[in-house]
């Protein structure tokens, strides 16, 4: 129970502290009004080209949104401790790191799910998608599931901030190449095997997957495997992001570096 | 004379600075051929394989936008955080010669994108760099990238009223490449973006660059492109005078 309020607590005081740049205009407009037009933009491209119809860009692209708050999210999460200087004093704390940085993504998966239902919402009313009211809970779960891999998967990258100086190029070009591989905006059977294949070891492939099978009406059971699917994904970025913090802290210490920028 | 030449001297002492940021290089460079590379397999999956090169350039262009966009932008913010704005503003010319260099440098980066994207897609994609105005090509690119600057410029000094300049830009990345047409057509947008559309120097740019690859009339879009942008080079030097005598009166120019 300690653990799970220093999860709960941790993140959401550490969300604040990190996240404390932003107004709710600043909000409204870079994490919900940004995203919508990501989703117009790919679903009018989409239209033009006659690639998939207006349900394959929607649904996809609104999972797709949350990346973009969870993976800087994640990231920020180590990267700004340590450009506030406050990274050292975190490692001190007696208690479990795997906790304390676990606990730093719910809030931005939280925030990523927001982001994915407002697009998704606003998306499908502007361009005129329905989706079954039965399979709403199914959606939402889905979304969910894509924004905690995300956040793990993000939490990966801002660990990998603590070896290399600028890490904001690599959640840069890993947000880029996320609407490529994920096959949110190519169908899968239109990419190479490698991509697929890289895809299908990324956030928001299988979520997607799950997400647009639900929104087709589906049923649950039918996206229940790519569900299962993209929560290893999450669970295997959660775990890589902890055995990479342990080796980089533990690097640090060794080398001096860990406030070095 | 002299003004040309301190415009000159200080866009390319602006495009050093910036080539040797690893992060402008490394957004400048793959990010756009990522989303060549998204472009060209989504035009190939429509059986547009006709237009791989009209999808190469217009991503090339959506990467001189976003560098003019986050460059330009964040270009007063970036100054102040360095520093340095205090001593550019000090500088006996007019701020507007003093701020367009580094917002035209933002909009030379960007070319590395357009540069990135073509040499991606010929070497990669085996796509013919086969452009029917190829002389048309190399102007409206020129023209284009200065036009986007002075663009940038009018961002620029908007921008500066607002905390968090860089984090608003990234609402401005997609809409302008939705509303501009740069990959797709924008008959096939909704009628109340067309008057959007014709203000954006973005919009003329992206299709003389685009009449100038696949065949069209490139010099009546590249005409308009100069005139919208001069138009913001004019607002933006307006702008930019206000502020900085509001700085000054506030003492508030070093401030955030």
């Amino acid at each position: 129970m300690k653990t799970l309020r220093l999860m709960g607590l941790g993140g959401v005081i550490a969300y604040r502290a990190l996240f404390n740049w932003t107004t709710p205009g600043m909000f409204v407009g870079t994490l919900l009004v940004g995203p919508l037009f990501q989703l117009l933009f790919f679903a009018y491209l989409g239209r033009q080209l006659q690639v998939a119809d207006d349900r394959f860009y929607i649904v996809g692209n609104a999972v797709l949104t949350a990346s973009l708050a969870c993976v800087f999210g994640g990231t920020m999460a180590v990267a700004n401790e340590r450009r506030y200087g406050t990274l050292g004093h975190v490692l001190l704390s007696p208690r479990s790191r795997t906790a304390i940085f676990w606990g730093r993504v719910i809030p931005y998966a939280g925030n990523g799910l927001l982001i994915a239902v407002v697009t998704l919402a606003v998306g499908a009313l502007l361009l005129g998608l329905r989706i079954p009211l039965g399979a709403l809970p199914g959606l939402l779960l889905a979304m969910a599931a894509g924004s905690l891999a995300c956040g793990f998967f993000g939490l990966t990258l801002g660990a990998l901030g603590l070896r290399f100086r600028d890490v904001w190029v690599v959640s840069n070009v890993s947000v880029a190449l996320l609407l490529l591989l994920t096959g949110v905006n190519v169908p899968a059977s239109e990419l190479p095997g490698w991509m697929v294949t890289v895809g299908g070891w990324l956030p928001i492939t299988h979520a997607a997957e799950a997400a647009r099978r639900l929104a087709a009406g589906d049923g649950l059971a039918a996206a229940a495997p790519a569900l299962g699917q993209e929560l290893l994904v999450g669970a295997g970025y959660a775990v890589a992001a902890v055995v990479l913090l342990k080796i980089f802290e533990v690097e640090s210490r060794r080398r001096a570096s860990l406030d070095a920028l | 004379m002299r003004t040309v030449r301190m415009l000159a001297i200080g866009t390319l002492m602006h495009v050093k600075q910036i080539s040797r940021s690893p992060f402008e290089l490394a957004i400048a460079l793959v990010v756009p051929v990522v989303q060549a590379t998204l472009a060209v397999y989504l035009f190939r999956s429509g059986g547009e394989e006709h237009r791989l090169l009209e999808a190469a350039v217009g991503a090339g262009v959506m990467g001189v936008w976003s560098s003019v966009l986050f460059g330009s932008g964040g270009a007063i913010q970036t100054q102040r955080w360095m520093g340095t704005l205090e001593m550019i503003m000090l500088a006996p010319r007019r701020p507007v010669l003093v701020i367009l260099p580094i917002t035209i440098a933002t909009g030379l980066t960007g070319i590395y994108a357009l540069l990135a994207t073509l040499l991606w897609g010929r070497f990669l994609y085996g796509i013919k760099l086969d452009f029917a105005h190829p002389v048309a090509f190399v102007v409206a690119a020129v023209v284009c990238v200065v036009a986007l600057g002075m663009f940038g410029l009018l961002l620029a000094s908007t921008f500066v009223l607002m905390r968090n300049a860089n984090a608003l830009a990234n609402t401005l990345e997609y809409p302008v490449w939705l509303v501009s047409g740069m990959l797709l057509p924008i008959t096939v947008l909704p009628a109340w973006t067309s008057p959007i559309a014709a203000a954006l120097p973005t919009t003329w740019g992206a299709r003389a660059l685009r009449e100038a690859t696949s065949g069209g009339p490139v010099w009546p879009s590249v005409g308009i492109c100069l005139g919208v942008s001069l138009l913001c080079l004019v607002l933006g030097g307006l702008a930019l005078t206000h502020v900085e005598r509001r700085a000054r009166a506030a003492a508030t120019l070093a401030l955030a």
